[in-house]
C-alpha cells in the first residue's frame, strides 16, 4: 500500500504553519526549577491569535498548552484537505512528557496544600489521553484514537500505528501528531540525564501533524517506510541500533540530519557522506522537542521533496533513551509527458 | 481488523500479577473463590485523603536481581517482570536461563502512570532543594525505561508500542496486537499492561470524589465509587500460523476488536452508553458473532455511579435479549488502570478455558437492567466466546472479543 502524504500542519517558536521553519526561532533565557542555573529555551507565543482562539472552544478552556498546539496543527492539516470523511480519520498522538505543566502544578499544590485539597478540575487534565479527548470533540473526527508515549522515536510508532490502520481499513485517513509543552521542570531533568552537555539542545515546545491517507494520489508525496524498535542501553549501542536500522532503506538515499544532544556527536559517523543540508542549514535543528521535533523534522524533509519534486529522504529519530528510528518520504514518480497519438489510443 | 484478512490472532501465553496473587493461578482461585484485595494502603502516602484503602498487590520476589538493582526498579517494573516471565514461560518462548529465544519480539503496552513515583521522588527532592540523589532516578519515571527493563531482563528487542487510552490501554494494547498479527505487520507480539499504586493517581482519584469509601460495588444500587488497585498482566498474541510452526499451544483467539470514543465528557461516559454500544457492535461484527454468542462479558464497572449507568444501559441495548452474563472484576482486584484491560483479558480466557466465571462480589442491590446478568459465586457455563469491556478518561472505549482456539 502506498501511504499518501494529504498535508501538515505545525506550531513552533518559529509560529504558526510550516512557514516557521523560514523565521529565527527566538530563544530565552529561563531558571530551573532548583534555581541554580539558566539555559536557552525556545518557546511557543501562547498568545498568538491562532492559538488563543481556541480557548474559547468549551472543551479547551481549561486544557494544556499542549492541546492548544495539537489542535491547532491537527487544524492547519484539516484545513489544507477540506474534502476528507472526518467520520472516517484517526488519530494517533505521540508524546514524550505529555501534560507537563498540569501534572507537575497537581503534584506541587497536592503536598502544598495537603491531598484533602488537591485539585479535580486538574487532575483529569494530567492524563496522557486528555488532549486527543479535547482534540476529536473540537474537530468532530470519528475514526480510532491512540495516545503513544516514548522518546522522540515514539513519532515513529505513531506513524506505524497510522499505517496499520490505513492498511486494515480502521480509518481511511489518519493524523499523526507529535507535541510537548515545556516546563522549567524540564531543565532539571534533562541536567540529571546530562543531555544539556555540549550545548546542542535547545529545550522546546510545539506540535506537528501529518494527515496520512491510504488512497495516495500521483501526485502525493508517499511515506514509504518506517522503521523502528532499534533500541539501546547506552551510546555505543545507540550508534549500532542507528547503523542496523539505516541498512533497512535504500543505501543512495540521502539522510536529513536531525540529532541534538549527546546524538549529535555520533550522528556525523553513522550518516557518512548520505547526510543532506536541508533548508540551508548546515546541521540538525538545535531544538529539542522530542516528538513535535520529530514531526517537524518529517515536515521539514517534505517541504523539501516538495520543492525539488523527485527522490526520496531518510528521516533518522534519534530518541535520547531507548530507541532509534528512521521514515522514508518518496516524491512521486515524474509523469512521463504522454504524446497526442498515445492519449488517442485511450 | 478486517475478518477477510489472512492471519488468525491467537494466545499462546500469558501471565499476571494483582492484589489477590503474584501469578495468574493464584488470583483466579481467589477470584472464583469470591475474594476482595480491599485493606489498608502501605505501599503509598494517604494521609489527608478521604479513603484509605484499596487492593495494594504484594511484590513478587525477583531473584535474579541484587538489593541494588531493585531498588532501581518503579515499582511499576516490580509487578511488569513476573507477569512477562509467566506469559513467556507459558508460550515457551524462554530458554534454560530465562531469556527470550525471540531476541526480536514486538511490545504493545499500557500505562497511565509509567513509573511515577520516581518521578514524585525527583520533584519532591528538587523542591527540597536537594541536587543529587533522586534526581539521577527521574529516568526511571518514563514508560520506556519499564520497556527497557523488560527488554534487557529476557534478552530481546523490537519496536515497542506504549499505548496511553487511559483506562481503557489495555484493551487496546491488546487489540493493537492483533490488529499487527492480523495486517501481516508482526508475527508475535508481547501485549499487555501495568500500574502500579502512587502517590499522584490516588490522590487525584480521590480529589474526584471517585473513590469507594467502603466496599466497591459495580452494578449495585448503592454504588459509591472505585477502588484503586495495581497489578500488571501480558499475552503472547501470535499469528496461528506462527504458533503452529513452533508447536505452541493455543489458548484463545482474539477474533474482535471494537474502539470508540466517547465525546461527551473529559471523565464521565455518555449517559446512554452509545459510544460502548458502538465499540462492542464493531467487535461482534468483526468476529462475526452475534450478542447470544457471547457466554460472559467481563465488564468495566468501576463501581461508580456515572460508569455503571452507562455501561448497564449499553449492556442491556446489546445484551437484553440473551442469557449472557456479566460481571466486573474490579470489585475483587481493584481499579488496574493502565493494566486492567490485559488483566480483564487474562480472567477472559481463564473463564472460556475453564467455564468458571467470576463472580459479581459485594452485590446487595443489583442495578435492574443486568441483575439477571450478573455472575453468582460458583456459577459455570459452557462457554465458545467471552468478551472484554474497557472504558478511560478521556472516553476512550475498548472491546475485545476471544474464542475458543
Amino acid at each position: 500500500m502506498n501511504i499518501g502524504i494529504l498535508s501538515y500542519g505545525m506550531v513552533s517558536p518559529g509560529g504558526i504553519g510550516p512557514e516557521s521553519f523560514e523565521k529565527e526561532w527566538p530563544c530565552t533565557k529561563i531558571r530551573n526549577a532548583l534555581g541554580t542555573r539558566s539555559h536557552d529555551v525556545a518557546l511557543v507565543d501562547r498568545t498568538l491569535p491562532e492559538l488563543a482562539r481556541w480557548d474559547r472552544e468549551p472543551r479547551l478552556r481549561r486544557a494544556s498548552p499542549v492541546t492548544t498546539f495539537i489542535v491547532e496543527s491537527a487544524n492547519q492539516a484539516l484545513e489544507a484537505a477540506p474534502e476528507i470523511d472526518l467520520s472516517r480519520t484517526g488519530v494517533v498522538v505521540s508524546y514524550f512528557l505529555g501534560c507537563l505543566i498540569y501534572s507537575i502544578r497537581f503534584y506541587r499544590e497536592m503536598i502544598k496544600d495537603g491531598r484533602r485539597f488537591a485539585s479535580p478540575i486538574l487532575f483529569p487534565e494530567t492524563v496522557f489521553n486528555s488532549p486527543v479527548s479535547h482534540l476529536v470533540t473540537t474537530l468532530g473526527l470519528g475514526g480510532p484514537v491512540y495516545s503513544q508515549v516514548g522518546d522522540k522515536s515514539c513519532w515513529a510508532n505513531a506513524l506505524r500505528t497510522a499505517k496499520c490502520w490505513l492498511l486494515n481499513g480502521s480509518a481511511d485517513h489518519v493524523i499523526v501528531i507529535g507535541a510537548e509543552e515545556f516546563d522549567p521542570h524540564e531543565l532539571d531533568a534533562f541536567h540529571a540525564a546530562a543531555w544539556l552537555r555540549g550545548g546542542n539542545l535547545i529545550p522546546s515546545e510545539g506540535a506537528g501533524a501529518l494527515l496520512l491517507t491510504a488512497c495516495a494520489g500521483n501526485r502525493m508525496l508517499t511515506l514509504s517506510e518506517v522503521e523502528d524498535g532499534y533500541c539501546f542501553f547506552n551510546k555505543q549501542e545507540a550508534m549500532e541500533a542507528a547503523r542496523s536500522c539505516l541498512q533497512e532503506f535504500p543505501e543512495k538515499s540521502p539522510i536529513l540530519p536531525s540529532a541534538t544532544s549527546w546524538a549529535k556527536k555520533i550522528e556525523p559517523k553513522v550518516l557518512g557522506k548520505r547526510a543532506l543540508s536541508c533548508d540551508n542549514r548546515q546541521s540538525s535543528l538545535p531544538f529539542e522537542a522530542s516528538t513535535a521535533s520529530a514531526a517537524w523534522d518529517t515536515i521539514r524533509a517534505c517541504r523539501y521533496l516538495e520543492r525539488k519534486r523527485e527522490g526520496d529522504l531518510i528521516i533518522p529519530y534519534w530518541g535520547l533513551s531507548h530507541q532509534f528510528a528512521a521514515a522514508r518520504i518518496s516524491s512521486p514518480p515524474l509523469i512521463p509527458k504522454v504524446s497526442k497519438s498515445q492519449s488517442s489510443l485511450g | 481488523m478486517s475478518s477477510d484478512l489472512p492471519h488468525r490472532a491467537v494466545i499462546t501465553g500469558y501471565g499476571c500479577v494483582t492484589a489477590l496473587g503474584t501469578d495468574s493461578a493464584t488470583t483466579w482461585r481467589a477470584l472464583i473463590a469470591g475474594r476482595s484485595a480491599r485493606a489498608p494502603l502501605t505501599a503509598i502516602e494517604v494521609q489527608g485523603c478521604r479513603v484509605n484503602e484499596g487492593a495494594q498487590a504484594e511484590l513478587p520476589k525477583l531473584s535474579r536481581f541484587s538489593a541494588k538493582q531493585l531498588a532501581r526498579l518503579s515499582r511499576a517494573s516490580r509487578l511488569v517482570l513476573p507477569a512477562v516471565e509467566e506469559a513467556l514461560a507459558m508460550a515457551c518462548l524462554l530458554d534454560g536461563e530465562g531469556c527470550s529465544l525471540m531476541k526480536r519480539l514486538e511490545l504493545s503496552v499500557s500505562t497511565t502512570a509509567c513509573g511515577m513515583e520516581k518521578g514524585e521522588d525527583f520533584l519532591r527532592s528538587l523542591w527540597k532543594g536537594e541536587k543529587s540523589g533522586h534526581t539521577a532516578g527521574v529516568a526511571h519515571y518514563q514508560a520506556q525505561q519499564q520497556i527497557g527493563e523488560i527488554q534487557q531482563r529476557f534478552g530481546f528487542r523490537g519496536p515497542a508500542m506504549i499505548i496511553a487510552n487511559a483506562c481503557a490501554g489495555g484493551g487496546n494494547a491488546i487489540g493493537h496486537a492483533a490488529d499487527l498479527i492480523r495486517t501481516g505487520m508482526a508475527d508475535i507480539v508481547l501485549a499487555g499492561g501495568y500500574d502500579a499504586l502512587c502517590d499522584l493517581v490516588f490522590t487525584g482519584f480521590d480529589s474526584l470524589q471517585a473513590l469507594a469509601p467502603d466496599a466497591c460495588r459495580p452494578f449495585d444500587r448503592g454504588r459509591r465509587g472505585l477502588m484503586l488497585g495495581e497489578g500488571a498482566a501480558f499475552l503472547v498474541v501470535e499469528s496461528e500460523r506462527h504458533a503452529l510452526e513452533r508447536g505452541a499451544a493455543l489458548h484463545g483467539v482474539v477474533v474482535g476488536y471494537g474502539q470508540a470514543t466517547d465525546t461527551f465528557h473529559l471523565t464521565q461516559p455518555a449517559q446512554d452508553g452509545a459510544p460502548l454500544e458502538q465499540a462492542m457492535r464493531q467487535a461482534l461484527e468483526k468476529a462475526r458473532l452475534t450478542p447470544s454468542e457471547i457466554g460472559y462479558v467481563n465488564a468495566h464497572g468501576t463501581g461508580t455511579p456515572f460508569n455503571d449507568g452507562a455501561e448497564a444501559k449499553a449492556f442491556h441495548a446489546v445484551f437484553g435479549k440473551t442469557s449472557t452474563k456479566i460481571s466486573s472484576t474490579k470489585s475483587a482486584i481493584g481499579h488496574t488502570l493502565g493494566a486492567a484491560g490485559a488483566i480483564e483479558s487474562v480472567f477472559s480466557l481463564l473463564a472460556l478455558k475453564s467455564g468458571f466465571l467470576p463472580p459479581q462480589v459485594n452485590l446487595l442491590d443489583p442495578e435492574l437492567l443486568v441483575a439477571d446478568a450478573l455472575v453468582k459465586v460458583g456459577e459455570t457455563a459452557s462457554l465458545h466466546s467471552v468478551m472484554s469491556v474497557n472504558l478511560g478518561f478521556g472516553g476512550s472505549n475498548a472491546v475485545l472479543v476471544f474464542s475458543n482456539p
